[in-house]
């Protein structure tokens, strides 16, 4: 016997109930088709893995903070352990995370985090990206003044404590020898290096054995006192005289080679891949030579039109060159390259940076770069 | 019992809906689908970008001279290239001049939708993430890699045919990494060189079977090689990753794309496109 069932006018009219009864039917499917939505995906951190490689050093930025699904941040950072690297840089935005003054949001961070270390991969934090309450309105989201200086300072403290034990280093924000990185204001080292200062103790009070990585500086040979950008060989040198030395443990770089050779001589008038040689003299220069330094940016492109790209094999010779020159200078910590893969392709040159393409599908340079760490 | 039936029969008849309530649902639930599916639409708006080419006489075209070889700035203001060919014969079908707006690459879409020019026709591949900000034309070209063997082969159809051969690619290129792709299907053995032409070098005296290269590369590599007495070439099949270029307009200009994708399409149909290739590339 039917549930719904009509009473005399079912004896009466059989078709035009049959009818209503189809017609229901078929509503009802429409509605639970529109509206019916598939279970989230379970992904879980699943048994703790280890990264095989020959070079400790090698390392990779990732690229998650923008990817919303679990199961591809989990894919990702299985790709990056298969390829052999151990380290990866990755951005945590302040406003992400505290987006309402005092108010944490770590889910996204810690499923990056805790994903990361499940394929036995360090994590390099970067920390920056100003969120709306902690700056006036109309400024850009990497801009910070001075009175939001402590407000920085609190999150660090937060992030070092929360991530205690899972993340033991920490950038302290993005290239601000550049103009739209230091709040579309001409770069200031000697307001870094007061940021540093805030930053640094925040995070030392919480965990003295976290490390704190200044600089990430944009290499380029912007002319004096441009608005644009200042050299990074000067502003590294001018953060000495403000005071940086007792404020970071190891200097952050980004070693770009554009269109030289990995091997290329440094020199103060090129940008390439050993300009950190240079970084480094001035770390000497004040006496600082026994702190390590970490690439955390940095390679090539082989985008086929792009002025400062080189060919797709130039690209891989350099790269595994790069890798190899870390591997055997002593004070370099560790090789992290830009880019492992973005969550979307731009569809300009920035998509010739990565080694992985948005569908995870492999580039000839990550199986390049597999081998080196494999030793084949 | 009888009670025991008479109860049941009256939670049945509690369970019984009434037609007409339920009838009155149906109905409502397929009105509002009939609905969204027949409502009438808004008539279409004038394409006022289209008038304007046609009483001005000129059409605005954004480009960012620096892609050879489909567009090339002399340092004199001269433009060649593939896209400048394009852009004269959509101008000459027409009847109309062309005004060169020059910007950065990265602000060619905000600068379509900011009115700066009625159309992006500046190496532009095609990017399924602005199709809700403008409208892409039908491709002009697909650079993804291509299959070429030897003229002389005339038996290889497609990569399938190639099963256990060696095939030459530039490393690290698109073509390296569609090869890599098949490599295991059809058993492939890849040999890597430097540069596309190496690759098309190491085919033309016979050390490979076939090459897989980037279809700029091959046009050029073949008219430099067109004196030497090389062996002729041939294009197996279609292109193994698309990488499709496009004209993008606004969304607002809906007879503009029509007549764009009229004259790509009568362009392709005459064999001109190919010519067009040849004579740039």
């Amino acid at each position: 016997m039917s549930i719904i069932s009509f009473s005399k006018s079912e004896k009466r009219y059989p078709v035009v109930s049959w009818l209503v009864r189809a017609a229901l039917v078929f509503a009802l499917f429409c509605l639970v088709w529109a509206f019916a939505a598939p279970p989230p995906i379970l992904v879980t951190l699943g048994a703790p893995q280890t990264v095989q490689t020959l070079h400790p050093k090698m390392g990779i930025h990732t690229r998650m903070t923008d990817e919303v699904e679990t199961w591809k941040i989990k894919k990702n950072y299985e790709m990056v352990r298969e390829m052999g690297a151990p380290y990866i840089v990755e951005f945590f935005p302040w406003a992400y995370i505290e987006n309402q003054k005092g108010e944490f949001d770590w889910e996204h961070a810690d499923a990056m985090v805790d994903h990361a270390r499940a394929q036995g991969l360090t994590v390099i934090a970067r920390l920056g990206f100003v969120p709306p309450w902690a700056r006036p309105n109309d400024t850009s989201t990497t801009y910070l003044d001075a009175e939001h200086y402590n407000d920085f300072g609190d999150f660090v403290a937060a992030f070092t404590e929360h991530f205690q034990g899972r993340v033991e280093h920490l950038i302290i924000w993005n290239e601000p020898n550049v103009n739209f990185e230091w709040g579309q204001r001409p770069p200031d080292p000697a307001a870094y290096t007061e940021l540093l200062k805030v930053a640094y103790a925040r995070a030392k009070e919480k965990n003295p054995d976290v490390k704190i990585l200044a600089g990430a500086l944009a290499p380029n040979l912007a002319p004096p006192n441009s608005t644009d950008a200042m050299n990074d060989l000067e502003y590294l040198d001018k953060m000495y005289q403000a005071g940086a030395k007792n404020y970071f443990d190891i200097l952050s770089v980004h070693a770009y080679g554009w269109k030289s050779p990995a091997d290329e001589a440094p020199s103060p008038d090129r940008v390439n891949f050993r300009r950190t040689e240079l970084l480094r003299d001035i770390m000497l220069k004040y006496d600082d030579g026994a702190k390590n330094v970490m690439l955390t940016e940095g390679g090539w492109n082989d985008h086929p039109r792009w002025t400062k790209a080189v060919t797709p094999a130039e690209r891989i010779q350099n790269t595994i060159a790069a890798y190899d020159w870390c591997e055997k200078t002593s004070w370099i910590e560790a090789c992290a390259l830009w880019v492992f893969r973005t969550p979307a392709p731009t569809y300009t040159f920035n998509d010739y940076f990565t080694f992985v393409t948005p569908e995870f599908d492999a580039k000839p340079i990550y199986y390049e770069v597999q081998k080196y760490a494999r030793g084949e | 019992m009888i009670d025991a039936i008479k109860n049941q029969q009256s939670k049945i008849n509690n369970l019984r809906v009434g037609t007409l309530p339920l009838l009155l649902l149906a109905l409502v639930i397929l009105a509002y689908l009939a609905f969204l599916f027949f409502a009438p639409q808004s008539p279409p708006k004038p394409d006022d970008t289209w008038t304007r080419i046609q009483n001005e006489k000129i059409v605005r075209i954004g480009i960012d001279p620096s892609s050879p070889p489909f567009i090339v700035d002399d340092g004199k203001g001269n433009l060649s290239g593939f896209d400048v060919a394009l852009a004269n014969e959509l101008a000459h079908k027409w009847g109309v001049k062309i005004q060169w707006v020059y910007t950065g690459y990265d602000g060619l879409y905000d600068a379509l939708n900011a009115k700066q020019f009625d159309l992006i026709l500046s190496a532009l591949p095609y990017n399924p993430s602005k199709t809700q900000d403008v409208f892409f034309s039908h491709a002009y070209f697909n650079g993804g890699p291509v299959l070429i063997v030897r003229g002389d082969d005339t038996t290889t159809t497609d990569l399938a045919g190639l099963q256990n051969k060696t095939i030459a690619v530039e490393l690290g290129s698109n073509g390296d990494a569609a090869a890599r792709k098949y490599q295991k299907r059809y058993n492939l053995n890849l040999k890597q060189f430097n540069t596309s032409q190496d690759a098309l070098r190491a085919l033309q005296r016979g050390a490979v079977n076939a090459a897989i290269v980037d279809p700029i590369t091959f046009i050029d590599f073949q008219r430099a090689e067109a004196d030497t007495g090389a062996k002729t070439w041939r294009v197996v099949g279609k292109s193994l990753a698309d990488e499709n270029y496009i004209i993008a307009v606004r969304r607002d200009a809906p007879t503009l794309l029509r007549e764009i994708n009229a004259v790509i399409d009568s362009l392709r149909r005459a064999g001109k496109l190919d010519e067009m290739q040849k004579e740039n590339f």
